[in-house]
């Protein structure tokens, strides 16, 4: 016997009227048809959780740069954008693309901190409803490379190109005897491995003697600390991100780690990882970013600098940076297609170049990618910050650190 | 199933055949996702509502129906209708051997143990980076033309949905829905009668572990992608809350359960980012003000008379869970 | 494998200590679910937030009496209070008017209590990483068996013997102690003798969500505290209340032991599938022994 025999009766008339709900919802809330609208940019970001310090601080780069382009406008229109927060899920990231292309038509979809919505949105909308998507803080060198396609395109530095930087600086390096530890996720494997593969290339004689992964944003760091101290390598290649990027710089400063072996860690050197330490941060680590708001010391960047402080009261950070040129990049790319049409609009995109607070960047035709210069430096305490910042700055040109057209292709057929 | 009821249905299944032809694009999706949640909330629910069973991880078997399709495809290159079948077949298999080992225990330590086999498999399909993607996950599953379309993809899954509900309440209207109604209610008296208690629950799990499964295959046929929140155990709670939410000791309730809160998350996941906080809140006024969930809610309001022996039932099961 | 021949006789000793001191804030944390499961028979699914409520309250106070010693000590006193008394706002406003009803009911209180709590520290504390400091005295490392061994763990392996002692000599000497363990074991019995049940479940849960604190103040110099800290520590907080036995407390140490030194050690053997082993213990334990390894008090 079913509990309730009348379950349909209640069933059906619950479900029509909510039915008759969507229904007008539907037909009321109906965003209006293609008349003389603005550029509209949908943004997917995760705004809640961990990661919301990185999101909000793109997000506030890109608002920053409209302010300066909706001045003039754009093909005389105005860029616009709405946010939907992905709470760093990848089917919520999912959801809410399909919503701001389906629902709200817009022209250019842009965001996304996490890889795992990166790669999943890239396929499952941008190709698939043939929407330009620009990924502006997720790293993963699979978005545009291995993965990449006509509708992808990214602003922020990747894996392949930070594992580059990695390992072209510490080949400079007198290092014999390595060690590489870091999150297990795409982020650092991918990360591990460029780094890997071009300090090998470079200097042959280099010894891998042991890795170690652990769980991301694993709040105990110091057993893999300890193990790999006991195997006495020369140097260690972290590869951490995230909420683990404090972990890891805690976990460093409490075992001493940095006085004994030599430490690299991609953004170890970032502003967003070393304030919150305060004195807590370690000094000495090696670490390389692709943004500084202390370096380089053009005119741009201080321009940009004081601009973004004096709209959001802390200066900004390498997501800032990658949202401001994000913007510059869409309204130059609209501006050459000369109309709203997404096929033109990707043309145009291809080998774009914008000038930036680091000076001239491209949009590599060949595989989307925005070729950024890397700064390498070592973490020193500052006197005229307080904190402890990146110094002895070495820029690696962006040529010198992405891999090539050649290398994109080759991972692209080999899928 | 009264004649009444019958023409309510058949209304409704028409309605809902008519929404591709009205709604845009974005609603047909929308209500897809639904469907596929509907089923993973139903197919919990026989197992919790009707069987009584602390199903604290059943997000797991969904999960793993989804990975196995998306491996299949992307792996192994099986065409997608073999994978389409095969992934309910592993789902079922992974809750037999999960359910084999929870059904000895009772309750929480029931709830527990699975919660910790499901962990294991989350965290295999987090960390074998070769296999699974590890936290990425797999993306862009090759779906055939015939379906993967926004509306052919709705009538699929409405066709599978509408198919499973109809097996699955024939399963509950059998004896042996009957019987495992019974062990929910009184388990004592049942074993003193000679049933097999955990060979009933057995079979209740693993059938509904094959719902379970092919609610993540379709999931695939729609998203096109498998990730590693599926196999969390964040989900699988919010499924245990969809079956509450809509009313658990109702057929259709958990159906209802899946539509709000999909639509929760959706729409007022657009207007602010606290809808956690939304719906917690809306969880408590209903802990306090609607306890047999929405759907129940509603069925006493309608059926008045039927409700006091159904009250009568509810009544049973509380004193059994205690 | 990988990291293998790293393995010498100082790694293991002191992965063992770095376990053990995981451990610790395991058990400390895990000791208040237990207690909340044992007489209220209810698994806390917001004891984690709580927890993480403990962190950030960590942080606050330390800033506001000016880091330090004094700032660490104060944290270490006053974030468990406020942990405490939002717990006793939560059960007294709503939570004690459930107890009567289906036990699911109980659960699902908890989960939307998770989400509410969840939320209400994003709009208080925001989504930045916060970190506290760990005073002079504990900061740095001590050599141990020929390896670097932080202090502050050192600290942790003093603190967490302390509150186990001090809980049992609770439980056991004194009256409230008493009543409630009487009240986990027959609570019917114990309205029957005049005792306010009620209160007692009060007293309870408020203790139990106390030590959740106190957890969370204890671990927020290790850590970055982040919104989603929760998440992890809530279901291992589960998992080993019920491998040492739903509501006993030598069993959560017990457990606690088990879950910090098996993820310890799998580190050093298989640092890729660490995060497994965990996991795999309990279920071991669990097939062997379906109830946990000591007595339920229920």
């Amino acid at each position: 016997m079913l509990t309730r025999r009348s379950v349909t009766t209640g069933a059906s008339l619950v479900m029509v009227a909510g039915l008759l709900a969507i229904f007008l919802g539907a037909l009321l809330f109906q965003p209006g048809l293609t008349y003389a609208r603005d550029i509209k940019v949908g943004i997917i970001d995760c705004y809640s959780g961990p990661p919301a310090v990185y999101s909000k601080d793109a997000l506030n780069g890109f608002k920053l740069a409209l302010k300066e382009i909706n001045k003039k406008g754009v093909l005389g229109k105005k860029i616009t954008f709405t946010t939907r927060d992905t709470k760093f899920k990848v089917d919520l990231a999912l959801s809410m693309a399909k919503q701001l292309v389906m629902r709200e038509d817009v022209d250019v979809l842009a965001g996304i901190i996490n890889s795992g919505a990166g790669l999943a949105v890239s396929e499952a909308v941008a190709k698939k409803e043939k929407v330009p998507l620009i990924v502006w803080i997720a790293k993963s060198e699979r978005i545009t490379g291995e993965k990449g396609h006509r509708y992808v395109f990214s602003t922020g530095e990747n894996t392949a190109m930070a594992g580059k930087a990695g390992g072209v600086a510490l080949s400079k390096r007198p290092y014999i005897k390595y060690w590489i530890a870091g999150d297990d996720y795409e982020y650092g494997h991918a990360l591990a491995k460029a780094a890997w593969r071009n300090l090998k290339k470079l200097k042959p004689e280099v010894k891998l003697i042991g890795k170690s992964w652990w769980k991301p944003g694993e709040p105990d760091l110091i057993p893999y600390i300890t193990s790999i101290l006991a195997a006495k390598p020369d140097a260690v290649i972290f590869c951490t991100g995230g909420r683990s990027m404090t972990n890891i710089m805690k976990a460093i400063k409490a075992t001493g780690m940095a006085k004994k072996v030599a430490i690299y860690i991609h953004t170890a050197t970032d502003h967003a990882v070393l304030k919150p330490l305060g004195a807590e941060a370690p000094e000495g680590v090696m670490g390389t970013m692709d943004y500084h708001f202390y370096y380089p010391d053009t005119p741009e960047n201080r321009a940009f600098v004081k601009a973004f402080r004096a709209a959001y009261g802390n200066p900004p950070g390498f997501p800032a940076f990658h949202g401001y040129i994000t913007a510059k990049f869409i309204a130059k790319a609209f501006e050459k297609a000369g109309s709203l049409d997404k096929e033109k609009f990707i043309d145009a995109m291809e080998g774009l170049k914008i000038s930036s607070p680091v000076g001239v960047i491209e949009m590599r035709a060949c595989d989307h990618q925005a070729v950024l210069p890397m700064f390498f430096g070592i973490t020193r305490k500052s006197p005229e910050y307080g904190f402890v910042i990146s110094s002895d700055i070495v820029t690696l040109k962006g040529d010198e650190v992405m891999p090539t057209c050649e290398e994109i292709m080759q991972a692209r057929k080999g899928k | 199933m009264k004649k009444i009821e019958f023409k309510i249905t058949l209304i409704l299944i028409a309605l809902l055949s008519l929404i591709p032809l009205v709604l845009p694009r974005f609603y047909i999706y929308i209500t897809a996702t639904i469907f596929v949640t509907a089923l993973l909330a139903m197919s919990l629910n026989l197992v919790v509502g009707h069987g009584g069973l602390y199903q604290f991880h059943h997000g797991v078997f969904y999960g793993v129906g989804a990975y196995v399709t998306a491996l299949l495809i992307l792996k192994a290159g099986m065409p997608f209708w073999a994978a389409f079948i095969l992934a309910p077949i592993a789902s079922t298999v992974t809750g037999f051997l999960i359910g084999w080992f929870c059904v000895r225990l009772s309750k929480l330590y029931y709830g527990m143990l699975q919660i910790s086999l499901g962990s294991l498999i989350w965290a295999i399909a987090f960390r074998w980076y070769s296999l699974t993607g590890g936290d990425d996950g797999l993306h862009g599953v090759t779906i055939p033309d015939l379906i993967s379309s926004t509306r052919n993809a709705y009538y699929f899954t409405f066709i599978v949905l509408l198919a499973s509900l109809w097996i699955l309440y024939a399963i509950l209207r059998s004896p042996f829905g009957t019987t495992l109604q019974a062990l929910r209610d009184n388990p004592e008296r049942c074993e003193a009668i000679g049933i097999n208690v955990r060979r009933h629950q057995l079979a209740a799990v693993v059938i509904a572990t094959f719902f379970a499964g092919v609610a993540g295959a379709l999931f695939v046929v729609i998203e096109q992608s498998v990730f590693p929140d599926l196999l969390f155990w964040v989900l699988s709670l919010e499924v245990f809350i969809m079956c509450l939410l809509g009313g658990w000791f109702t057929f259709a309730g958990p159906i209802l359960g899946a539509a709000i809160m999909v639509s929760l998350r959706t729409f007022v996941g657009t207007y602010t980012e606290y809808w956690t906080l939304v719906l917690g809140i809306i969880l408590i006024l209903l802990i306090f003000f609607l306890p047999e969930g929405v759907m129940g809610f509603f069925l006493e309001r309608l059926g008045k008379p039927r409700s006091r022996q159904n009250g009568n039932d509810k009544a049973g099961a509380s004193v059994g869970s205690r | 494998m990988d990291g293998a021949q790293g393995i010498t006789l100082a790694a293991v000793g002191s992965h063992f200590f770095v376990g053990l001191s995981r451990a610790m804030i395991l058990f400390i944390v895990t000791s208040g679910l237990s207690f909340v499961l044992g007489i209220l028979r209810v698994p806390n699914i917001a004891h984690g937030s709580l927890y993480m409520i403990g962190a950030f309250c960590a942080y606050t106070f330390n800033k506001l009496f000016g880091g330090g010693t004094m700032g660490f000590l104060a944290a270490l006193l006053l974030a468990p209070l406020v942990v405490a008394l939002v717990s006793l706002i939560a059960e007294r406003a709503l939570f004690c008017r459930l107890y009567e009803r289906e036990h699911l009911m109980l659960l699902l209180f908890t989960f939307a209590l998770m989400l509410i709590l969840d939320d209400l520290v994003k709009m208080i504390w925001g989504a930045d990483y916060r970190s506290v400091m760990a005073p002079e005295f504990l900061r740095g490392s001590v050599n141990l068996f020929g390896s670097s061994f932080p202090r502050y763990n050192l600290f942790l392996l003093v603190v967490g013997p302390l509150v186990a002692v001090a809980l049992w000599l609770f439980t056991n000497k004194t009256k409230m102690g008493k009543i409630a363990r009487a009240a986990a074991v027959d609570r019917e019995m114990v309205g029957a003798v005049g005792i306010n049940v009620s209160w007692v479940f009060a007293f309870a849960f408020v203790l139990g969500c106390y030590l959740a604190g106190l957890g969370g103040a204890l671990v927020a110099p290790t850590i970055s505290i982040t919104l989603g800290m929760d998440h992890d520590i809530v279901i291992e907080a589960f998992l080993i209340v019920t491998i040492g036995g739903l509501g006993n407390m030598a069993g959560a140490m017990v457990g606690s032991l088990i879950f910090g030194i098996t993820q310890s050690f799998g580190v050093l053997f298989w640092p890729q599938f660490a995060i497994v082993f965990p996991y795999l213990a309990v279920v071991i334990i669990l097939i062997i022994r379906p109830t946990g390894l000591l007595k339920s008090v229920w």
